[in-house]
């Protein structure tokens, strides 16, 4: 059996147990469950820009505040229709990605980490603020909820909509996964390995970066419109679910799983989520313990695998089925060393 | 028409002049060489016509086209490919992808149709590949097709990214050092490749390199720098016979 015939069963059986699990639960876990979609869009988001360019950014959750206010206030202020306000939320994020960009184009590496910072501060400080966005939604002082959107005529409640959200980040994977296995991704490597060497090979790197953070930035907006819908909410302030901490755990998190593998934006959205709810489970423990346990595990893993946890183990098992398929043929593998 | 036109390039960092009115010229299908002790100016001068520099004054035109104030992505589409001196290759890809990445600049797929996996994406893909995998035979590595380039032994590395280069389908080649690291039968055999490249691809080259065994045996026509000024310019014969060039090499007790 090899990796690929391996992920070709383990990517079904894993979607449909995602998938009917929750419709066992009670609201408030479904609720939870659709957080950690957004978040596991969120961390794809991070994917693209981390794992395939090498940029960082700490203000991924900035990007989907966009999305989610946008969502919030045309819905909820304006009555206008959720389908278009998040196509809108989502453009305006990939927008606000190609302007934090264009800074980011001449930094790397801590330059770039300050900069992604104060843009999350400033979008903190600023337009999470409560009342920033009264004017734009029509003086709405505090968000009331946001209503779930219809399809096709019916309205959707919150497992449906949990289901549409899966089908969202479903989609937006396999955009992903192509991405990074044509020309795109050989192009982003590329830049991310040696940005004199790709522009001497004729690749505009300055446009290829801008399109990236873009297209990261219009994914977290995506993500952004969903949460805004799964919570029922968009509350800025001390409240807010978009501010600089949670981008700071998205990085985190997806530096533990290996932000070079779909499979681990996947597990980090739903592990960013759950695992603060299972701490508060643990007798002794409540959420509050979650900043420093997430830490301590980060230490832990740069030390003993820099690549993340997934990406290891996605390479423990392919060694190993590589071992295993020589032992079943010896004379293949000798050649295939030998080539080696 | 030269191909390419160097016309009086200085260059200045700080203090130091790096270039100072250096002109050379290249003709199609020539080799030119450019020599000169170890800080002279010939990297300097390579960045600057592949435009990862630019000259303070003089200027550089290729087919007749002023290169100056052009990005470097736009002078490698006109047909200019480069090798380093330390070598740039895309460690973490294989050989055929980096290779591949030489095809992806005149792709005209977006990455809309990437990530659609539309027809022509995937057409495309495929000829990138086939392309690629001939440019490696030409240069006798297809083995190492799916070998990652940072595993490659340096000699090794050095080929692949001469045959990265190729892929563009240059009129003209920069090799900054391709000699460096190589023992006398890999150069030897460079030189073979410089050569039926020249002949079945149509590329011009200008190389730079300290190997004189190299350079005597595959320029046309030789410029010898020193401290940023041409000191000689001539044929193989010529400049090893020249006192100037020796005294420049060797140092005044000689």
């Amino acid at each position: 059996m090899t990796p690929a015939t391996l992920r070709r069963i383990l990517i079904p059986v894993g979607f449909a147990i995602v998938a009917i699990l929750p419709s066992f639960y009670d609201f408030a876990l479904q609720g939870l469950a659709g957080r950690a979609v957004a978040a596991a869009l969120l961390a794809l988001s991070l994917v693209l820009l981390t794992g395939m360019v090498g940029q960082v950014s700490f203000c991924q959750y900035s990007f989907a505040a966009l999305g989610a206010f946008t969502v919030g206030s045309l819905v909820v202020g304006h009555g206008v229709n959720f389908w278009f306000a998040a196509l809108l939320g989502t453009a305006f994020a990939g927008v606000g990605g190609v302007l934090v960009g264009i800074p980011a184009l001449r930094l790397r590496g801590l330059l770039l980490a300050v900069l992604t910072v104060a843009v999350a501060l400033f979008f903190d400080v600023f337009l999470l603020a409560p009342g920033t966005w009264d004017g734009f939604s029509g003086g709405t002082l505090a968000w009331p909820l946001v209503p779930f959107p219809s399809i096709f005529g019916h309205l959707m409640d919150n497992y449906t909509f949990y289901l549409f959200s899966l089908a969202v980040f479903a989609i937006a994977a396999l955009l992903v996964w192509n991405l990074r296995n044509g020309k795109t991704g050989r192009v982003l490597r590329a830049v991310r390995d040696s940005e004199v060497a790709s522009s001497t090979l004729g690749l505009n790197v300055a446009g290829w970066k801008l399109a990236a953070f873009g297209v990261s930035a219009a994914l977290a907006g995506l993500a952004g419109a969903l949460q805004a819908v799964a919570t029922g909410s968009v509350a800025g302030g001390s409240q807010s679910a978009y501010s600089f901490q949670y981008s700071v755990a998205l990085v985190a998190t997806i530096t533990v799983f290996g932000a070079s593998s779909i499979f681990s934006a996947t597990a980090a959205g739903f592990f960013i989520v759950f695992a603060p709810q299972l701490l508060d489970m643990i007798p002794g423990l409540s959420h509050n313990w979650w900043p420093l346990i997430l830490g301590a595990i980060l230490i832990v893993q740069l030390v003993t695998s820099p690549d993340g946890v997934v990406v290891k183990t996605q390479r423990d098992i392919a060694h190993l089925m590589h071992r295993l398929a020589q032992r079943r043929r010896p004379a293949v593998a000798a050649a295939h060393s030998e080539a080696a | 028409m030269p191909l390419l036109d160097v016309r009086g390039v200085g260059k200045r960092f700080g203090g130091v002049q790096a270039l100072q009115d250096v002109s050379t010229v290249v003709h199609r299908g020539e080799i030119v060489g450019l020599i000169g002790p170890n800080g002279a100016g010939k990297t300097t001068l390579f960045n600057c016509i592949s435009g990862v520099e630019s000259p303070d004054s003089g200027r550089i035109a290729f087919e007749d086209r002023d290169l100056l104030g052009m990005p470097p992505h736009r002078r490698a589409r006109l047909g200019i490919a480069r090798t380093f001196q330390n070598l740039q290759l895309f460690g973490s890809m294989t050989v055929l992808e980096n290779c591949m990445v030489s095809y992806d600049a005149f792709a005209h797929r977006g990455m809309l149709a990437d990530a659609l996996k539309l027809p022509w994406a995937r057409f495309e893909e495929h000829r990138a590949r086939e392309r690629a995998l001939a440019t490696l035979h030409f240069l006798d590595i297809e083995e190492f097709a799916d070998l990652r380039a940072q595993d490659l032994p340096t000699g090794m590395q050095r080929r692949v990214e001469l045959a990265r280069a190729l892929c563009l389908r240059p009129s003209l080649l920069l090799l900054d050092e391709p000699a460096a690291g190589l023992d006398a039968d890999e150069t030897i055999e460079l030189a073979g490749f410089l050569r039926k490249a020249r002949e079945r691809l149509d590329v011009s080259m200008l190389l730079v390199d300290h190997d004189m065994s190299l350079v005597m045996r595959v320029c046309d026509h030789i410029t010898v720098l020193d401290f940023g000024r041409v000191i000689a310019a001539g044929d193989p014969p010529a400049i090893r016979s020249d006192p100037v060039v020796i005294t420049a090499y060797l140092g005044e007790a000689a």
